[in-house]
């Protein structure tokens, strides 16, 4: 199948070949025709009118948090807060929960293939309330070392990555959840990487908040998810001040508004809201199965070729089991920086650096990889073109 | 391919201020970190001039070359000389066009030398990149 043509920047672009899906997919069509539909029939505040044509925004955006509750198997529409991004779920929860249910000395165990983003605003918590940051460490696989004792009667918050957006593996997260509920200790799944390659279900996996952005899941920039179970966000109090968030305001005080608008304080992005669900029904309409077996074949293969060249250090898991379709690698003698230019000349686009996960650098020893990402939509005929030319760069500076 | 100009290439591959050895005055470090280029000099000062100039780190080429042909655009400059050098006399020393985002590659090396003589340290936004 060619699931190019349902995205308008390879008909622009037909030499583009695009391998940087982890940073941020591309927008099929109807994603885009979504986008001007909303500025072009719909284009008003929600929540705050009382004519029609708000109706119909606020109608359309709630819309979408119907469609982001189903897609992540979330039991009800309250518990979907929209975000930002992923980065600012994850600074809701360490804001809002951390302040108000964490104290001196309490736990927060986190791996060391996180995101900065899943890192820092808990190392901001530390430093207000003066929390315990811990780390678990990762295997040749890029799973969890993981036997229980790293969660004890100390740890009050375990937040993980559901997929690393550097070396590509999915861990294995059901025995932490579990551990880590037996103890009381609340679990964050950071789904950012997850979400576009695999189902997900919230209420299966017992997690007490998830964090997704739609810009990795072919939707716009500028929207996040933050899934919280509903007793949980009730007890939170809000993060940001302002319109839409309260129910009342006095000179002296304010009574916040229900969840989830309790969180969505301002004019939120209510085109990119509307939007993401033309990209939550793109993926619908694809399957995820289709989509996992795409990605699971082109990861195999990518695989292969890459092993081939005896000069290329996989980083990561080597085989496709496990793992989604991200592939970090090195290259003797030649710097990622410079891999990356080299495939950017050939109109290939791939990541170099540190991937925000500097701690994992730092624990492998490694100071930037180069970073292939795979979506559906790449074919076998983009990994020879990276391959060739991966060749020809290897050539050039040895 | 033709990734760079065979100059870059050369000082990359062959650099002359590498890894040399000094009996160094000042030491000095800076990183990029988002890309995980590293470039630690090494200066001997005689009076107002730099008389020593040598460098470790790992990183990109551009970043390397930039770094190792520096030592021979300073040498017998003044203290006050180097710290006027702006970003366009290094794109000169380069000899290549230098696209957004490659300039911090390109000027790690004068990062870390102007800020070895400095108290209060400069960063990227005083190169207007
Ligand atoms: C695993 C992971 N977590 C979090 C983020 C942050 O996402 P955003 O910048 O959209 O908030 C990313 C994006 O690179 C990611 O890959």
């Amino acid at each position: 199948m060619d699931y190019k043509k349902d995205f308008p920047i390879f008909k622009q672009r037909p030499e583009l070949v695009y391998l940087d899906n982890a940073a941020t997919s591309q927008k099929p069509q109807a994603v885009l025709d979504s986008e001007k539909n909303y500025y072009e029939r719909l284009n008003s505040n929600v929540h705050r009118g009382a004519h029609f044509l708000a109706e119909e925004a606020t109608i359309a955006y709630e819309g979408t948090r119907q469609a982001v509750a189903d897609f992540i198997g979330a039991g009800k529409t309250n518990e979907i807060v929209f975000t930002r991004n992923a980065t600012e779920g994850i600074n809701l929860v360490a804001r809002s929960y951390g302040d108000e249910f964490l104290n001196e000395g309490d736990e927060v165990l986190l791996s060391k293939m996180e995101h900065h983003s899943n890192i820092v605003p808990w190392l901001q918590l530390k430093e207000r309330k003066g929390i315990v940051v811990k780390y678990l460490d990762i295997d040749d696989d890029g799973q969890f070392v993981f036997d229980g004792s790293q969660i004890t009667s100390k740890t009050k918050f375990v937040s993980l990555t559901g997929m690393s957006n550097i070396l590509g593996s999915i861990p294995n997260l059901k025995p932490i959840i579990e551990a880590a509920h037996e103890k009381g200790a609340k679990v964050l799944i950071d789904a950012c990487q997850l979400a576009v390659h695999s189902p997900i279900d919230v209420q299966e996996l017992d997690v007490d908040f998830l964090v997704l952005s739609a810009h990795k899941i072919y939707g716009p920039t500028g929207v996040g998810v933050l899934y919280g179970k509903e007793e949980l966000l009730k007890q939170m109090p809000p993060f940001m001040g302002g319109g839409e968030m309260i129910q009342e305001v006095f000179e002296d005080h304010f009574s916040p508004a229900e969840i989830p608008h309790k969180f969505e304080a301002g004019t939120p992005n209510i085109a990119g809201v509307v939007v993401m669900k033309a990209a939550i029904d793109y993926i619908s309409k694809i399957g995820f199965d289709q989509i996992q077996k795409e990605e699971h074949e082109l990861t195999e293969y990518a695989l292969e070729k890459l092993k081939s060249l005896p000069y290329l250090s996989l980083v990561g898991p080597k085989t496709s089991k496990n793992r989604g379709s991200v592939i970090s690698f090195t290259i003797k003698g030649v710097h990622p920086h410079d891999i990356a230019e080299g495939l950017s000349q050939s109109n290939i686009c791939i990541r170099s650096g540190q991937h925000c996960g500097q701690i994992l650098m730092d624990y492998c020893d490694l100071s930037a990889t180069a970073r292939i990402s795979l979506a559906f939509y790449n074919t076998k005929s983009d990994v020879d073109k990276t391959v060739k030319a991966l060749e020809e760069i290897y050539q050039y500076f040895n | 391919m033709d990734l760079y100009a065979q100059n870059i290439l050369d000082r990359y591959k062959n650099p002359f201020y590498k890894d040399k050895k000094l009996d160094a005055v000042i030491n000095h470090k800076e990183a990029n970190r988002s890309c995980g280029d590293k470039v630690e000099l090494s200066l001997k000062i005689e009076g107002d001039k730099v008389t020593g100039y040598a460098f470790s780190g790992n990183g990109c080429a551009v970043s390397m070359a930039s770094a190792d042909m520096l030592g021979d655009l300073i040498e017998g400059m003044t203290k006050e000389e180097i710290l006027k050098l702006t970003k366009e006399e290094i794109y000169a020393m380069l000899g290549i066009e230098i696209s957004i985002r490659r300039s911090k590659c390109a000027l790690l090396g004068l990062l870390a030398l102007q800020n070895a003589l400095l108290s209060e340290p400069r960063s990227w936004s005083d190169y207007h990149i």
